[in-house]
């Protein structure tokens, strides 16, 4: 293999994949980067079993060939290269890959790519299309609430459910929901239906650029994965076996109270809190009042710990139904209203031990549940 | 029916079977009853582990010789004089019931004599006949002797155990009369032989070598407290020496020794969390309470007692002990057992030596094994130190231990531990205001067999003060709505799962405890496990929340959450200082 390439396109390029080296594993191969010339192109991948990433950088291609290269000495290298040409050969006896780039002039001990695991290349045919904006609003929405604890592994991944053009993506953790609903610009023909794993909803929208983009998913029959793929990148991951709850029944048919407020001063009001939240158990009290005459509405949000103080914040709210005291992990009550993009928001309730839900106000589509908290008798 | 009253010595025959249970019940009267006399020394001597003799000597007050044979009588004591005098019992006899008892199951003579006396008198009897007072020249004091015991009640003969372990409780009742009158000497000769005995100067320490053996001794922390008229005094092992029963848990009151089973709980309690599961603390504590909220008349031997505040007293054994524990818990460290694989061979020779049998039996019929086996002996010297040093994390190994330095070397944290404890605490905490209980989304359905469910009923109360919400769900069926917030993460489910377990044996009778039980075992399971890779903040959070614990060196269950390597270890483990 002989190829050139520009260091800036191959550190950005290592940048994306490294993300999938598996740092501790017993496969040595794992922790190296596949590089490889392919289709006038190098193409970068690295997997750790269960995401894999690969990207494709434009490249000067003077012989075809491949090899895997350590990740970190690799990285490392070419962060310290100029920003400009770099020439790379390998000797495929030696497994030696010299890179060279204006006056350094290094080798790399690589590893035969004979033994990098196998990453098909999928049919790009009968995906779902998304932009790639919108995508990463979709997961940024719902990625939060699953599980990060492996004891239910289908609460670790997010639930996605395509019918036609409609489009949902729920999760949950045991204690929160969130379901987020959108439409295709193209229906699918067969409906979908998969778990797929937070992280790497989370490392899509890390990797994935910010520009117009259109993302192809893909879920190739038979092979419990799901590919996402862009013009230069493409990450593909296991699917998680399961169930996932029936999230359809989680969700309040009906409430007593809803309240509008602010987004961004519930949100203020909610970091403010969860300072003084008592130690380890984030509760935060919600106290709905609602409005009169004479005075409008208010919630109350109060914290309080044995070691640091207390915390009482007053939003105006306009409060529909009764009053209603009702306690919460702050921390929920933050994550969620900071993935609210409407400035307003309702939050609706009924009892102290009845769940919440917030939805943006005028907003269709996205709605979280949080369950309430209470203190032991 | 012929109703007849019985005659006076089938009845002390009868009263007997109370008082003298074995020959080493008749040491214990006998020895209390010179201790009552104000004697400075006694003797003790004892051939066929007292079956054949018991003899006791002392250079006490003694008794006139006209009184000598009235001693004899039941119920025959100088000791009280009329019932108010039992509530502020300040001697150790009272029932006048010992020497009647003794001399009513045995071959008996007494010989005594008093200061005031040129000469003194002895007096034998013979299955609690006979009886003739005879002039004889002795020393002031009183001798003692009670040959072939039950020699006339065969069938308790045939109860006593086996002469080593007879012996064992007569070596156990003197050396902790020992203990608890170190200014008195005392001489105990089994066989012949002299198997124990004190200088009575008084040093308590001295004795508590005999009692155990000199390396247990020393490492014995100190306690002494007290409250209103209340003296909590004594020896207590540190958390890292402890026996596979209770027996080396001593109480004495007002001087008496009592086996009062409350109190050696309240004791153990006090150990509660820093001990293994299974292992016991080693305790001798004198507690000195006025003669009037102590009951000591409740059972003919005396070794049983009832408190007016029962409570009181308990709560301040635990808070001495406590006290005395804080202060001295020893971050283990890891000096001597460390042994590289190649110096093996130096190192064991010289570090194996350690653990010797204690001298002394105790009173518990498998005493063998627990006198043969079981001490746990620590190399360290408590640091009378609280709490855990700052800890800077440096790494993770075996996916199982943190691996941090600390000013004076370096640590490992056993991250299970360490969690357990952390989550211990916490909950501890906040049990003292209320548990935050979070809601589950989906209740989670558990179905259990009938004893479970009872079990689990019996404690929803309990549970429901920790934070989970559990409600009936058909036929032992439960569904569990909400969960403590501090478990957030782990698995509901197997939490609930530690009440419906077993309790041992231990634990039930302290049920205002089941409570602090119950989570100690939900951290236990909820606690981050081995094997589970930490990031670095996790590692982190992991030591800081450690630091901030109360107890931060032993988990609940009282196994270590660190071991310290000292950089003078790791100096002389590299050859770099005495080089060995
Ligand atoms: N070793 C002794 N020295 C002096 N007096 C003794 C001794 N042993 C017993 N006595 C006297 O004999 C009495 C009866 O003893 P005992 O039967 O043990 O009853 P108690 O000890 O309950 O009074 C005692 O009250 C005491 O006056
Ligand atoms: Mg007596």
């Amino acid at each position: 293999m002989k190829v050139s390439v520009l260091q800036e396109n191959l550190a950005q390029g290592l940048g994306i994949v490294s993300r999938a080296v598996s740092s501790r594993s017993t496969l040595p191969v794992l922790a190296n980067i596949l590089v490889k010339t392919e289709d006038g192109r190098l193409r970068l991948s690295a997997t750790n079993l269960e995401i894999g990433i690969t990207c494709w950088i434009g490249a000067k291609i003077e012989e075809e060939g491949s090899t895997t290269v350590p990740s970190r000495t690799f990285s490392d290298l070419v962060g310290t290269l100029p920003n400009a040409q770099v020439d790379m050969s390998l000797n495929t006896q030696s497994q030696n890959l010299n890179v060279n780039s204006g006056p350094s002039n290094t080798d790399i001990k690589c590893i035969d790519s004979q033994e990098f695991p196998p990453m098909p290349k999928p049919e790009l045919d009968g995906g779902a299309e998304f932009n790639v904006k919108d995508l990463k609003e979709i997961i940024r929405q719902v990625v939060f609430s699953a599980s990060t604890d492996d004891a239910r592994p289908v609460l670790t991944g997010v639930l996605l459910v395509i019918e036609g053009n409609k489009l949902i993506m729920a999760a949950a953790d045991g204690f929160r929901l969130s379901v987020r609903e959108a439409e295709l610009s193209q229906a699918v023909e067969a409906p979908i239906r998969a778990i797929i794993p937070a992280r790497a909803l989370m490392e899509l929208a890390r990797v994935a650029g910010d520009g117009d983009e259109i993302v192809t998913m893909l879920l190739p029959e038979g092979r419990g994965q799901v590919i996402f793929r862009m013009k230069n990148i493409e990450l593909s991951s296991q699917l998680i076996e399961g169930n996932f709850p029936e999230y359809q029944q989680i969700i309040p048919g009906s409430h007593t109270t809803r309240t509008v407020v602010s987004t961004n001063a519930f949100l203020k009001a909610c970091k403010q809190a969860e300072i003084f939240a008592r130690e380890g158990s984030h509760i935060a009290r919600v106290n709905v009042i609602p409005g009169n005459e004479m005075q409008p509405g208010t919630i109350e949000i109060s914290a309080q710990s044995e070691e640091t103080g207390s915390s009482e914040v007053f939003v105006d709210a306009t409060i529909e139904g009764d009053a209603v005291l009702i306690a919460f992990n702050v921390r929920y009550l933050r994550e969620a209203l900071d993935v609210i993009s409407t400035p307003n928001v309702a939050l609706e309730t009924t009892a102290a031990a009845a769940p919440g839900v917030l939805r943006p106000l005028s907003e269709e589509g996205f709605l979280h549940v949080i369950m309430p908290m209470h203190l032991g008798n | 029916m012929n109703i007849i009253i019985l005659p006076d010595e089938v009845a002390s025959q009868i009263a007997a079977g109370e008082v003298v249970e074995r020959p080493a019940s008749v040491v214990k009267e006998l020895i209390e009853n010179s201790i009552d006399a104000g004697a400075s020394e006694i003797n003790i001597s004892i051939l066929e582990a007292g079956k054949k003799l018991i003899e006791i000597s002392d250079n006490g007050e003694g008794i006139e010789r006209t009184q000598l044979i009235t001693a004899l009588a039941r119920h025959a004591t100088s000791k009280l004089r009329d019932a108010n005098d039992l509530y502020k019992i300040s001697t150790l006899g009272f029932r006048g019931e010992a020497l009647a008892s003794i001399a009513s199951v045995s071959r008996f003579s007494i010989t005594s004599r008093t200061k005031n006396s040129l000469e003194g008198g002895r007096v034998i009897v013979e299955g609690g006949t006979g009886g003739k007072l005879e002039d004889i020249g002795t020393t002031v004091g009183t001798l003692i002797r009670v040959e072939d015991l039950f020699y006339n009640v065969p069938a308790r003969l045939k109860f006593l155990k086996k002469d080593p372990t007879e012996k064992r409780q007569i070596d156990a009742f003197v050396t902790r009369y020992a203990m608890a009158y170190p200014e008195i000497r005392f001489r105990l000769t089994q066989d012949n032989k002299i198997t124990f005995q004190t200088s009575g100067n008084g040093d308590k320490r001295e004795i508590l070598s005999s009692l155990y053996n000199p390396e247990i001794a020393k490492q014995m922390l100190v306690v002494d407290s007290g409250f209103d008229q209340i003296s909590i005094k004594g020896f207590i092992s540190p958390t890292n020496l402890t026996r596979s029963n209770r027996q080396a848990i001593t109480f004495f009151v007002n001087g008496r020794w009592v086996q009062d089973t409350a109190l050696t709980s309240a004791l153990i309690q006090a150990y509660r969390t820093m001990l293994m599961v299974g292992r016991y603390p080693m305790a001798v504590i004198f507690l000195e309470v006025p003669p009037e909220l102590v009951d000591v008349n409740i059972h003919p031997a005396k070794s049983e007692v009832r408190f007016m505040d029962q409570g009181a007293i308990f709560r301040g054994v635990q808070g001495a002990v406590k006290r005395a524990l804080l202060a001295f818990t020893p971050v283990p460290e890891l000096q001597n057992q460390l042994r590289w694989s190649s110096m093996a061979e130096t190192i064991n020779s010289e570090f194996d030596q350690g653990i010797k049998p204690p001298p002394i039996g105790t009173l518990d019929d498998d005493s063998a094994k627990s006198v043969d086996g079981p001490i746990d002996k620590g190399d360290q010297n408590p640091l009378p130190v609280e709490g855990v040093p700052l800890l800077r994390q440096i790494g993770q190994v075996g996916a199982s231990f943190i691996v941090a330095e600390g000013p004076d070397g370096l640590y490992l944290v056993d991250q299970h531990a360490a969690h357990e404890r952390i989550l211990f605490e916490k909950f501890m905490k906040m049990q003292k205001d209320k548990i935050p209980s979070q809601a589950l989304l989906d209740p989670i359905t558990i179905t259990l067999s009938a004893e479970e469910s009872n079990l689990l009923e019996d404690n929803l109360p309990v549970m429901g003060k920790l934070g989970f919400v559990i409600e009936s769900f058909g036929p032992k069926t439960f569904r569990i709505l909400s969960m403590p917030s501090l478990l957030i993460g782990s698995d509901p489910e197997r939490a609930l799962r530690v009440v419906i377990e077993d309790f041992e044996e231990d634990e039930k009778p302290f049920h205002d405890q089941i409570e602090a039980k119950i989570i100690a075992r939900v951290c236990k399971r909820s606690a981050v496990k081995a094997g589970k890779i930490l990031s670095t903040d996790e590692q982190k959070a992991l030591l800081l929340d450690l630091e901030a614990c109360s107890s931060p060196r032993t988990c609940p269950h009282g196994r270590p959450t660190m071991i310290h390597l000292s950089i003078n270890l790791l100096e002389r483990q590299f050859g770099r200082k005495g080089a060995r």
